[in-house]
């Protein structure tokens, strides 16, 4: 028993030490031997385990692929969103830079940070990052390119805080732009629930019986009660609130700011806002007004001359037909009606290789109505 | 062992070394799981020394095939792998996973040690960072697999009798 022991324990020393041989023998066997002997075991053994590891790292390769892609379409998306709310804010800031030359001196400009925490709470009060050392004090009006945001409420050192036109508390006296009709401006408050975006119009109360306003007019501060300067713009009107037994018109207006667009404002400054804003709104408006009725005119005469152009062409067609030159000529005339369009059931003839008759034919020749694209190009558009 | 455990250990055996090939490249971790030390140690321990030491030779030759400028050193690591691991498994007897776990921690960082000495193809502190850094990190992760893996494969292992 113990001599099989013996025996086997010998075997195994003998066959670790010839198995160290062989490998050493391996590492060190010249490169033209060692080959063919990788190759045979690549070639049987190794190859399906290969394959494996091929397989596995094509699995690899295609989710760090997968990945990758993701990553890309991700940054596009973001880069596409950044991009869009960095026009709408160049696009503001540009306004804002018109605002300032037009106001020219009184304004102090700050970055309004908006601090409504849930999404559908109305927003009535914005944080703005200029206080009391950039000259700023309570009740200055807060302004955007667009008109009247709210007034400051609390002032610090660097920082102060306006209510917004959409506060229980906020007023403005208002009037209409030829200033025939006056009133007070103040938030829309009675509004039925899951109508929020009703919440941020505006009512005109008290104007006078007699004083009637379209939807669309324009509502500027009229610079009463020594607050608002004159001629900011507040909104426009939209409807008649229509009241029994009441003794004034209510309107509802449309304000020309939107609080959640809202990222930079300008603060009047108390003088400024004594010594008045002059016609900036008013005159804007104006532009705005006499550019569409360009637009409008231009359209119109385009199409007159479309018009004009189709009549005549019509004319030339009737005149040659009413000659009745040729067989040729009959037979073609037999094909359009007293419009010159082709009568159903007859075969439309081959078209004439003539230059003269491919001109008059040229369906591109009539113009296109080009409004609505010159309205979206217009400058100025809220 | 008998042929009924011989040939379960051979499956079990199969298992990791394909998992050496295809889950070892969807990982592609810096300190790698070597399943082929695992499956080395796991046949090891349950064959005599001398049965080890061919087992190991064997795969390590496989191995190197793959890599021509190391032929011969992994077989030479799996060789001292195997048969110390089949020697001291008969000397120090035990079936505790701790004790396969530093079985495996050992025998990855000895191989290393063998393969990196024997390829030389590292030199200076390359060679010192790959030894003493690389080597018992991809040890400790070895261990931990092969002690994931004896447990998940346990069950084939188990003789049922009736």
């Amino acid at each position: 028993m113990a001599r099989a022991a013996r025996f086997s324990g010998r075997l195994d020393t003998v066959v670790f030490a010839g198995c160290i041989v062989l490998a050493l023998a391996a590492s060190a066997l010249p490169t033209q031997m060692r080959e063919p002997v990788a190759a045979s075991l690549r070639r049987s053994l190794v190859a399906p385990l290969v394959g494996l590891q091929q397989s596995a790292e094509g699995w690899r390769a295609a989710w760090l692929e997968s990945e990758r892609k993701t990553l890309e379409r991700d940054t596009i998306a973001l880069e596409l969103a950044q991009k869009q709310s960095l026009q709408l804010e160049n696009d503001r800031l540009r306004k804002l830079l018109g605002l300032g030359s037009r106001l020219a001196w009184g304004f102090i400009p700050a970055e309004a940070l908006h601090t409504s925490g849930r999404a559908e709470d109305v927003i009535t009060s914005l944080t703005l990052t200029a206080g009391s050392k950039s000259g700023v004090t309570p009740y200055s009006p807060v302004l955007a390119p667009e008109g009247i945001v709210g007034l400051v409420q609390t002032v610090d050192p660097t920082m102060s805080i306006a209510i917004l036109y959409s506060h229980p508390d906020f007023r403005v006296s208002a009037m209409s732009a030829d200033g025939k009709a006056f009133g007070i401006v103040y938030p829309h408050l009675d509004v039925r629930p899951g109508r929020l975006a009703e919440r941020y119009l505006l009512e005109l109360r008290n104007v006078p019986y007699r004083d009637t306003l379209k939807a669309g007019t324009a509502i500027f501060s009229s610079g009463l009660g020594g607050t608002w300067p004159r001629g900011v713009l507040v909104g426009t009107i939209v409807d008649e609130v229509k009241e029994p037994e009441s003794w004034a018109r209510t309107y509802l207006l449309r304000p020309a700011v939107n609080p959640a667009h809202v990222t930079s404002v300008m603060i009047l400054t108390p003088k400024r806002g004594s010594q008045g804003v002059g016609n900036i709104w008013a005159s804007a408006t104006q532009v705005d007004a006499a550019l569409k009725s360009i637009v409008t005119a231009g359209d119109s005469l385009g199409r007159q001359a479309a018009i004009a152009e189709a009549a005549a062409r019509r004319a030339v067609l009737d005149s040659v037909r009413r000659a009745g030159i040729g067989d040729s000529l009959r037979r073609d005339s037999t094909a359009f009606d007293s419009l010159g369009r082709p009568r159903a059931g007859v075969a439309r003839p081959r078209p004439r290789r003539d230059t003269s008759g491919r001109d008059t034919s040229r369906p591109d020749s009539v113009r296109r109505d080009t409004t609505a694209r010159r309205d979206t190009l217009r400058p100025g558009t809220p | 062992m008998n042929w009924t455990s011989a040939i379960r250990t051979a499956i079990v055996c199969l298992i990791l070394i394909v998992l050496h090939y295809t889950l070892r490249p969807l990982l592609a971790w810096r300190a790698s799981i070597d399943f082929l030390l695992i499956a080395l140690v796991f046949g090891a321990v349950r064959m005599r020394p001398a049965g080890a030491a061919v087992y190991g030779f064997l795969l390590g030759l496989a191995t190197d095939s793959l890599s021509l400028g190391a032929f011969g050193a992994g077989a030479l690591a799996a060789t001292i792998v195997g048969f110390s691991a089949s020697w001291l498994k008969a000397v120090f007897f035990a079936d505790n996973l701790a004790l396969n776990a530093f079985f495996l921690f050992i025998g990855k960082w000895v191989f290393d040690l063998v393969y990196v000495l024997m390829e030389r193809r590292m030199h200076g502190t390359e060679m010192l960072m790959q030894i003493i850094v690389w080597s018992p990190l991809a040890a400790a992760v070895t261990a931990v697999a092969g002690v994931i893996a004896i447990t998940v494969l346990r069950p084939i292992l188990e003789v049922r009798t009736a």
